[in-house]
């Protein structure tokens, strides 16, 4: 399938944009990239020359949205950005760690070109149903950093530990996962994307779940809004944990006085409107303070995770809005910067490091500080 | 400029624990990923860019079972005009690989030769260099540059500690291509899909007049794990234990 | 009498370590026998390296031409098909190097000799050759037998076998005529061309830092940089790490890049292969931290940890800070 910028004004529906900026103003790397949300559009309308899709700052875009979310006349930027980054995909025109990225993950299944045999070695002390081999009502679908990275495993082993204890029939997909795509798709590689729809989608059937349950706001995001075929409910675990707790199947004992803040991921909050599920987690822990940072909401600031930004390097430059983020939530007292997303925890905590606040601030995930309290 | 470029489909075994088959005769595979070996892959890539500047064709040959049309698919994603499978013989040598590619390749027009230097599994090195000889061309290892005028290539080999040599050889030639010569390009999987639907000939041995096998010059008799021999002191505990360890060794040993 | 021939490499006036690795290795596997070893040294105006060969060769056989002064395999497949073809050696051993890769498939396809490349291990039962070599990147030996011939060729890995010590005892020198008549155009010797150093020099770091593509991205690099300036050191790498354009060449640990001697080596997501690990043999204490516990390198490291990198280095990193 050839992709013809010349159709995108058309495709992206583009005409109705009336330049008012509202995309530029609310972009979270206007200041930390050359790109230029409305300019851009602005500029397809007359796109005769392609060089104009080289720009490097069709790769800062991190995804998150908020341009599209909040544009009076519904243009959809984030699908033009995605159009012109299959375009470049198509002709192998990918920053050298992008290429990395989706080459592994159609050799390995995950983008870190781990070996599949190591996706559950995570989980070699646990006692966890193999789907395919046993079976059980929920699918705890993984995802790839809570597979492979050392720092989100913990996640990982958190809600195992939670789900046990709330007595939940869950398994994992083991060896079997596959990456579910959202991040290879927003680096632009839709066909690559789509083979894994359809593999993730046929293997789901096949073991006859009933309902699934993400770690990564961008696995949710993808099983929620990008997988047509897939007609079981999909939960982020934040909404499954605020039920277990609600109705008493996992109970909440041990924790100290603790000022807590919390990042909205992207994924979850403005772009699937899971807002209050982690807050109520939150504020139900025993000890916890919860303050909200100015910007929250469907106003959180992006912490550049997505989009493919975990494989990216350069295209931006200036303080990392990670860094403002710990910042923030260290000026508001806080002793732990709260997230429910495993980009979002790396992003952040390497924030905390190279701001120099590690004695001062931690970030835990949601699930961590859960498990911890039980 | 007619090239032919001749690629191995290889399992990547980096990451991979390995076990050995029962008969000892090669590790057990059926766990593994393939694909293209990564010199090969900067040589199909090199030949591309070769046939760009210069005009002509690209033909990558493998001499490997039926799944290495996967491999052949993904060089003509990477713009090789045409693809040539010959069957694998049940045994072989790097030898009987190449004499098996020089049959084949006696019959094409061709003005330059590319393989990788080595392949990533049993890494002998000589496939490429013993084809030039079998085919009568001059050759040169360990390419890491291709410039070509007036029917000549200028070619930059590299050498040990840093140091390279320019050679110059008369075409048609062969070279073997070292990684990092170039900058790899994507490739799309819907390039990929696409390069699906290009040709691929297919060649059995007998086709080729290959009826009995010769004996092989090297034979494998099995395969094995290296001897343990010494090991590291290997640091056990918490991430901070060990680092503390590691921190008193390096003061120690920094004087 | 069993004759093993040894083909000496040189360059820019200079014998190379791996020719007494070779001849190493042949003295010691001709012990006790009867039996002759032999350097074969092709070139011109080489006498002195004659004479220096001759402490640690009971023989040296020199060819001299013009057309030999720099290596071209097409004249030294000239003169060694010669060579070979009149004294029918029982082995004639090369490097595996940047010239033996070059020389000796071609010259086996020739003489219709069997040969087994960068072997690890030779040994004979009866005339049949037995020969080792490592394969799958150092994780797996393979052990082949060549087919029975008068002649055997093999290349053997450098770095892998004691060299050869010089005697006061000297060898003898035979010159002999060369039999290269006519001159060729197919492929010519223009010059050599020497990395150029831009930055430090890693061959003098007292430490070194290297990473090698374990370290999965370039966004990786600053934190390792801050380590090494931490103790004092320099970031060096291993190959793919120069081939993916992390890091310049002239940061490059291995046979094709620096070779390196310094007090601690500690190396970060570097698997081990054997180009790496030759290069850096000299350090007084090497460190490898690697997830993969079968990675080669920690048969050569002293201390180990596996682990994930980023479990180890933000941590190291906080500590070692201000050691300098």
């Amino acid at each position: 399938m050839k992709i013809d910028p010349k159709t995108f004004v058309k495709d992206y529906n583009l005409l109705v944009c009336i330049q008012c900026g509202t995309c530029t103003g609310g972009c979270p790397v206007k200041f930390r990239s050359p790109l230029n949300m409305r300019r851009l559009v602005r500029q397809t309308h007359f796109a005769s020359d392609p060089s104009l899709f080289k720009k490097p700052e069709w790769w800062a875009c991190t995804t998150c949205s908020t341009c599209s979310l909040r544009c009076p006349a519904g243009v959809k930027n984030v699908e033009l950005i995605l159009g012109v980054r299959n375009y470049l995909a198509n002709q192998g025109e990918v920053p050298s760690t992008i290429r990395e990225a989706l080459e592994n993950t159609l050799l390995h299944g995950n983008p870190w070109g781990r070996f599949r045999d190591r996706r559950i070695d995570w989980a070699k002390d646990l006692d966890i149903k193999i789907l395919g081999e046993e079976t059980a009502e929920i699918l705890f679908f993984v995802g790839c950093a809570p597979s492979y990275d050392p720092r989100v495993q913990n996640i990982s082993i958190s809600l195992v530990k939670i789900f046990s204890m709330a007595g939940l029939d869950f398994g994992i997909l083991g060896k079997k996962e596959s990456c579910c795509g959202n991040e290879i798709r927003r680096m632009g590689e839709q066909a690559l994307f789509r083979k894994l729809l359809r593999d993730n989608t046929n293997l789901i059937k096949k073991i006859g779940v009933k309902r699934i349950i993400t770690i990564s706001p961008h696995c949710y995001n993808a099983f929620k809004n990008e997988y047509p075929e897939l007609t079981i409910p999909v939960y982020h675990y934040t909404q499954v944990l605020v039920d277990l707790i609600e109705t008493g199947k996992i109970e909440m004992r041990n924790g100290s006085e603790t000022p807590v803040t919390y990042q909205d991921p992207c994924f979850l909050g403005k772009q699937n409107g899971v807002f209050e599920e982690p807050r109520k987690i939150l504020s139900s822990l025993p000890g916890v303070t919860f303050t909200e940072m100015e910007r929250s909401r469907e106003r959180s600031l992006c912490c550049e995770g997505g989009g493919g930004r975990m494989w990216t390097e350069g295209f931006t430059e200036g303080i990392r809005n990670a860094e403002i983020r710990v910042r923030e939530a260290n000026r508001l007292g806080a002793k732990v910067l709260a997230t429910s997303c495993p980009f979002c925890l790396l992003t952040l905590e390497d924030a905390v490091k190279t701001s120099g606040l590690s004695d001062q601030i931690v970030v835990k995930d949601i699930a961590e500080l859960v498990a911890d309290s039980l | 400029m007619n090239i032919i470029v001749c690629v191995k489909r290889v399992p990547k075994t980096a990451e991979a624990d390995l076990f050995i088959e029962k008969d000892g005769k090669d590790i057990k595979k059926d766990h593994l990923v393939f694909a293209l070996n990564d010199w090969d892959s900067y040589a199909v890539r090199e030949a591309v860019l070769i046939k760009e500047r210069y005009g002509g064709e690209v033909m990558a040959i493998t001499v490997g079972p039926e799944d290495s049309k996967e491999v052949l698919t993904r060089c003509l994603a990477m713009g090789a005009d045409r693809a040539l499978r010959i069957e694998e013989p049940p045994c072989f040598d790097a030898l009987l690989i190449a004499k098996i590619l020089a049959r084949v390749i006696q019959g094409q027009p061709f003005d330059l030769i590319l393989t990788g230097v080595q392949t990533e599994d049993d890494g002998w090195g000589q496939v490429g260099v013993s084809l030039a000889q079998l085919l009568g061309i001059p050759h040169a290892s360990i390419v890491n540059r291709i410039e070509i005028e007036n029917g000549k290539a200028r070619v930059k080999r590299e050498l040990e500690g840093g140091l390279e040599e320019l050679l110059e050889v008369r075409l048609p030639a062969l070279f073997t291509i070292q990684t990092g010569i170039n900058e790899p390009k994507y490739v799309s999987l819907a390039a990929i899909l696409e390069a699906e639907e290009k040709e691929m000939k297919e060649v059995g041995l007998e086709e080729l007049g290959w009826t009995s096998m010769e004996s092989l010059y090297a034979t494998l008799d099995q395969v094995s794990f290296p001897p343990a021999g010494k090991m590291a002191e290997i640091l056990k505990g918490s991430p901070e234990e060990i680092v503390n360890q590691l921190t008193e060794i390096i003061k120690k040993k920094k004087g | 009498m069993t004759e093993i021939f040894v083909l000496v490499e040189h360059r820019q006036g200079k014998i190379r370590e791996v020719t007494y690795e070779l001849l190493g290795w042949g003295e010691r596997w001709i012990g006790q026998q009867e039996g002759r070893l032999t350097a074969l040294l092709l070139g011109y105006g080489v006498k002195e390296l004659a004479e220096e060969l001759s402490m640690r060769a009971p023989r040296v056989l020199v060819v001299e031409d013009e057309r030999l002064k720099d290596f071209n395999s097409i004249y030294y497949q000239r003169v060694l098909s010669s060579l070979l073809s009149r004294y029918q050696p029982l082995l004639l051993l090369m490097g595996h190097t940047a010239y033996g890769m070059e020389l000796a498939p071609s010259l086996s396809v020739e003489l219709d000799l069997p040969l087994a490349t960068d072997c690890i291990d030779l040994s004979f039962e009866g005339r049949q050759l037995k020969a080792l070599r490592s394969i799958y990147g150092g994780k797996i030996n393979a052990h082949v037998t060549l087919k029975e011939s008068k002649t055997y060729m093999i290349t053997l890995r450098p770095g892998i076998f004691p060299p050869k010590m010089p005697e006061e005892k000297k060898g003898t020198i035979v010159i002999e005529p060369s039999p290269i008549q006519e001159t060729t155009e197919r492929k010519r010797f223009l010059e050599y061309i020497e990395a150029p150093l831009t930055g430090e020099d890693i061959s003098q770091a007292e430490i070194l830092v290297s990473v090698g593509q374990g370290i999965g991205g370039p966004e990786h690099l600053p934190m390792f940089e801050e380590l090494a300036k931490s103790l004092g050191g320099m970031i060096s790498c291993s190959r793919p790490v120069v081939d993916r354009n992390w890091l310049p060449k002239e940061r490059q640990v291995g046979i094709s890049g620096k070779t390196v001697k310094p007090k601690i080596y500690i190396a970060v997501g570097i698997s081990g292969a054997f180009q790496h690990v030759t290069a850096i043999k000299g350090s007084d204490t090497i460190i490898a931290i690697n997830k993969d516990p079968r990675a080669p390198i920690f048969g050569v490291a002293d201390y180990g940890i596996v682990d994930d990198f980023q479990n180890v280095i933000p941590l190291l990193k906080e500590k070692v800070k201000g050691m300098k």
